[in-house]
């Protein structure tokens, strides 16, 4: 399939004022009288308010505004309905927000804090997920059964809870030749965008303009709506050049607060973060989690029944993660193909920063886990690991774990192209190793708008609900809305970050914005050829449908001589009827799945446009020291066809070099008492630049219909699956055993070594 | 607060006479106070621009290495690299190149970090540093100045403005080999540096080792000329290893447990005398040796 843009490589439009300094933050933007906001956590993982006074804090001089729950409607908000804006009698994590204020400055800020009196008593703080389901375990959320809650199984503190069972997993067990359990467990780790979030409201009248560094424009606006009694009408908001997101800023939370400041101080309000709060306070980290995996197989490597337990750290809050366990249930599962299974997931509450999505979420873990697991089971009947997944993986036609048949996806393609290209058959130093995993993802549909004009010189505008946080809406959109009109992606400006001005789109979240919002531009941009082709037919006395548009001209098939500039239409336009668009669309279905019984069923069992990916990692492993370096790296992925090379192959880069970081040094570390330990970039440890091996990226493009835009899929989760499953498998060549805890440190692979530790 | 440029070395140790504090590339004092460590002194006095101390000139028995000179240069100036490697070593692995451009020898010196990568080496060099104050100027051995993590002897009026290091022997070489986890911004989990000199026959003839983050100051390893003398260098690294590991009194903290720590500064230790024996003998090792030989080093 040829590539839509012949491989064109344009600018990104957003590319030099982020590189020259010239594009503007939210902490870049001041407005006059503006105030400074803080905020006054917990500082403590579970306790019970016994007093909470602002009284002399609102009389600080240069304070503006001091608030509490007491001071904003009680709302509660989540998947669950678990959380209000402000504390509200117990303190369930220690980056919980007690109290806010606004004030001429952060020095008066902080001293209008420091004068909050905040009086507590400790309670017995969650930390361990098994204790935490024990019988007679401390509840995170007592009484919390009354709370607002769709489609969510719970009990006790177990948030949410998915189950799914296919077939019959004793006669599968029974069947086995060999049956093998693992236990893996996994740090929680944070999605550390460089740029700390920042939330500006300005009042006018009874209108908020609010803006914010948000993923998901129009869930923050309506999170606003929600908790301040507010119609959408009265509340926009707009994001200005986001410093990066990977989930941190998806959701909604702290536009409320900052808005209710700027309220009642009658002043404009800016928040801008510190690091630290950065780690600390948001509901989105990647969370821990329990893994265990038992397999039966037969000597011939047929996979006769799998059953699996996942516990994942919910913290103290559900943000969005009560899909978590259904997600987590199917990356267990992986691409494979199974007649009987039988996977409970269970999230957990427990004291400390809330669970959301981060990049991909449950699925870097639990693929780190399963694809661990696979490698021990190819090695206890002897066979090579990557010859055991092309037996075991699904292919086209075949049907998956939840019942689902598959139609044409290249997963075989993508473990052949890595393995391939990362030479998997070369000779190795003894301290190398190559691992293989293969990794899957979801699309998701949802509903989307995009307006899109021409205006009278021939230039367009595209204004859409969709979100730029590096993923590439403004290359893409531009490119999809070209391609319609014969146009270049250059012709147009992407107006992307205004809810008063846009229509409706979930924002930089699920690697939706190709699918859904290419979807609306698309169709969009399908009405504005319409009138062009009709004004064209007029010029050039010929049939609308005879009418081609290519090379910004529009002309008679057959004959490219006859033909009128699309800017010449444009000005024609612009004199009566003018080049408008809308379009929005139709999602596409979920497809069924097939004979598999699901309590807490969130949706996820059979999946639209699934994404595959085969990761192979080259590693050396210092022995004296358990520290592994990555050596080489090949990606394939089955994402559709590629709409944007050079964008998507930055997701796949991307996504290696965070799954590497993941795998190796990436973790949260907590006090027995559920507060951080490392909440700074010091002893939290991203990869660096200096760090990145050599990634080779390799697209299986599948015209894959029903998904997006040219038969693509989306593509900027998947490629933050596989990689440290591949790490994982790499190291235990070279070990004997998987480590079995994640991240796998230094000090972690070198303990397995010394005979302590591991799976 | 008050902040005050320095135009000249006796401006600044009268400013610092009365209270002031001195900051030239700030990679500490400005990092530390936004985390909390130690908030911003009230009275800063900048000696970024005095251009005496930023010389690196020889002496009569050595070299002087103004306490201004930045990381970068060390790294780069090619009396360091071919005769000091072990302090080219570690200034190389300091931060990022934003941090070695701005971050000077003399405050890491007095930083008195721990963990810090130039103290290693300067410690098995023989460095002394030159402090000076309106009352005089004075000599310190490291080992007398560095107290404990973060203290110095120096008085709060005395400023750091040269490192002098004596001039080395014939066939010796030096390296500094670290512990590290990735490869730009990190902090020494541990870190050896040695010197090794060799007599004709290929033996070791003389030769120390000292130690990062694995005591509240660098600390040199006593009695590690005996044990080196009259082995062949390759004969030496498990006797180096352990006697090593007994020297060290490492802590567990976020960063390593402490019987991680008092393991790995064993390997970083036989592995520094490894190659700075093998530059005594004349082999080109490039800096840093970390990429050469070091900790996950790629053929």
């Amino acid at each position: 399939m040829p590539l839509l843009t012949e491989s064109k490589h344009f600018i990104r439009p957003d590319g030099p004022d982020k590189v020259t300094g010239s594009g503007r933050y939210v902490a870049d933007i001041s407005l006059t009288g503006m105030l400074t906001a803080k905020f006054l956590y917990a500082g403590v993982s579970h306790a019970r308010i016994t007093r909470l006074d602002i009284s002399a804090a609102r009389q600080v001089p240069g304070v503006f505004a001091v608030l509490t729950q007491e001071d904003v409607p009680e709302r509660r908000f989540g998947s669950v309905a678990d959380r209000t804006l402000f504390a509200k009698d117990v303190v369930r994590f220690e980056g919980e927000v007690i109290a806010a204020v606004a004030a001429v400055d952060a020095e008066a800020a902080q001293q209008g804090l420091d004068a909050v009196v905040f009086e507590y008593e400790p309670l017995p703080a969650v930390t361990d997920l098994e204790a935490a389901i024990a019988d007679g375990a401390q509840l995170v959320h007592e009484g919390w059964a009354d709370y607002e809650a769709a489609d969510v199984e719970r009990d006790g503190n177990i948030a949410s809870f998915t189950s799914m069972i296919r077939g019959d997993v004793e006669a599968g067990m029974a069947e086995a030749d060999h049956v093998v359990s693992s236990r893996y467990v996994s740090d929680a780790s944070q999605p550390a965008p460089i740029e700390p979030r920042g939330v500006l409201a300005q009042w006018e009248g009874d209108r908020v303009t609010i803006w914010s560094s948000t993923q998901v424009p129009f869930q923050a606006r309506d999170g606003v709506c929600e908790t301040l009694d507010l119609p959408t009408n009265r509340v926009r908001v707009i994001v200005p050049h986001m410093g990066g997101g990977f989930g941190g800023k998806c959701g909604f939370h702290y536009e409320a607060h900052v808005a209710a400041l700027a309220r009642a101080a009658r002043r404009p309000v800016r928040l801008v973060f510190s690091r630290q709060e950065e780690f600390i306070a948001p509901d989105r980290r990647r969370e821990g989690m329990i893994i265990e995996i038992t397999t039966g197989l037969r000597n011939d490597g047929t996979l006769t029944a799998r059953r699996a337990r996942v516990l994942l750290d919910n913290g103290a809050y559900s943000s969005d993660a009560s899909f978590f366990p259904h997600m987590a249930a199917m990356q267990t599962l992986g691409p494979y193909k199974i007649d009987n299974i039988h996977v409970e997931a269970s999230s957990i509450y427990t004291n400390r920063q809330p669970s959301g999505s981060v990049r991909a979420p449950t699925a870097p873990q639990a693929c780190w886990a399963l694809e661990s697991h696979t490698d021990e089971l190819a090695a206890a009947i002897g066979m090579d690991p990557v010859a055991f997944r092309q037996q075991n993986c699904v292919d086209t036609g075949e049907t998956g774990v939840a019942g689902q048949v598959y139609d044409e996806i290249g997963l075989q393609d993508c473990i052949r192209e890595a393995v391939s290209a990362i030479d998997y058959s070369q000779e190795l130093d003894e301290n190398e190793a190559i691992g293989v995993a293969v990794g899957w993802w979801p699309s998701f549909p949802g509903p989307s708008g995009a307006f899109v004009k021409i205006d009278s010189d021939g230039k367009g505008v595209i204004t859409t609900g969709a979100q730029e946080c590096g993923t590439g809406s403004v290359m893409t959109l531009p490119i999809l809305a070209a391609v319609e009109l014969g146009m270049e992606p250059e012709d147009f400006e992407l107006v992307y970050q205004d809810t008063s001005a846009a229509p409706y789109d979930e924002g930089a979240t699920g690697s939706q914005t190709i699918l859904n919002n290419g979807r609306a531009t698309v169709e969009a941009a399908q009405q504005i050829a319409v009138q062009l082709k009709s004004l064209a037919a007029e010029k050039l006395e010929a049939s609308p449908d005879d009418i081609v548009l290519a090379d910004g001209k529009a002309h008679v098939a057959g004959s490219p001589e006859l033909a009128v500039s699309i800017a010449d239409l444009a000005g024609v336009a612009a004199e009566g009827e003018m080049l408008l668009g809308k379009g929005s669309g139709t999602p596409p279905e979920y497809p069924s799945a097939v004979g598999v019984d699901c309590i807490g069923d969130r949706g996820l069992s059979g999946w639209v446009g699934p994404q595959f990916s085969c990761h192979a990692v080259k590693i050396r492993l210092d022995r004296e020291t358990g520290v592994v370096r990555v050596l080489d790296v090949s990606a394939a992925h089955d994402s559709g066809v590629i709409i944007n090379p050079i964008g998507a192959s930055g997701q796949v880069e991307g996504g290696v070099l965070m799954g590497i970081g993941q795998a190796l040094t990436e973790r949260t570390v907590y006090s027995e008492d559920g507060a951080q330990e490392n909440p700074a970039f010091l002893d939290y440890k991203l990869q660096t630049i200096a760090d990145a091996p050599p990634i080779r990226v390799h697209f299986v493009e599948i015209f894959t219909p029903g998904v997006g835009p040219h038969g693509s899929k989306p593509i900027a989760e998947a490629p933050n699956v596989a990689t440290a499953a591949a790490i994982s498998n790499a190291i235990t060549k070279l070990v004997g055993r998987p480590v079995a805890q994640l991240p796998m440190t230094a000090e972690r692979v070198w303990g397995l070594m010394q005979g302590r530790g591991g799976g | 607060m008050s902040f005050m440029i320095a135009g000249s070395l006796e401006e600044a140790l009268t400013a610092l006479a009365a209270g002031a504090r001195p900051v030239a590339g700030g990679t500490d004092l400005v990092v530390g106070a936004r985390q909390g460590k130690a908030p911003l002194p009230t009275s800063l006095v900048a000696i970024d621009r005095l251009a005496e101390l930023t010389q690196i000139e020889p002496t009569d028995g050595g070299i002087r290495i103004g306490a201004s000179v930045t990381h970068a240069r060390l790294l780069t100036d090619p009396t360091i690299v071919s005769d000091y490697t072990a302090l080219a070593d570690a200034a190389a692995l300091v931060g990022s190149p934003s941090t070695r451009n701005v971050g000077t020898l003399g405050g890491n010196v007095m930083n008195a970090s721990p963990a810090m990568d130039t103290g290693a080496p300067l410690m098995v060099l023989g460095a002394v540093a030159e402090v000076q104050s309106e009352r005089g100027s004075r000599t310190v051995d490291l080992s007398d100045l560095w107290t404990g993590p973060g203290q110095t002897s120096a008085k709060v009026d005395e400023l750091c403005v040269a490192i002098d290091l004596p001039s080395r022997p014939a066939r010796s070489g030096s390296a500094y080999v670290r512990l590290e986890y990735r490869r730009a911004m990190e902090i020494a989990v541990v870190g050896a540096a040695a010197s090794v000199t060799l007599a004709d026959d290929g033996t070791i003839s003389d030769g120390s080792v000292a130690l990062s983050a694995v005591a509240p100051t660098i600390i040199e390893v006593d009695g590690v000329a005996e044990l080196m003398a009259g082995h062949l260098p390759d004969a030496v690294g498990a006797a180096i290893a352990a006697a090593v590991a007994e020297a060290a009194e490492p802590i567990s903290d976020l960063r390593a447990s402490d019987s991680y720590r008092r393991h790995t500064v064993g390997v970083m230790a036989a592995r520094a005398v490894d190659a700075a024996a093998r530059r005594a003998a004349g082999e080109e090792i490039s800096v840093p040796v970390n990429r050469a030989i070091g900790v996950g080093a790629s053929r």
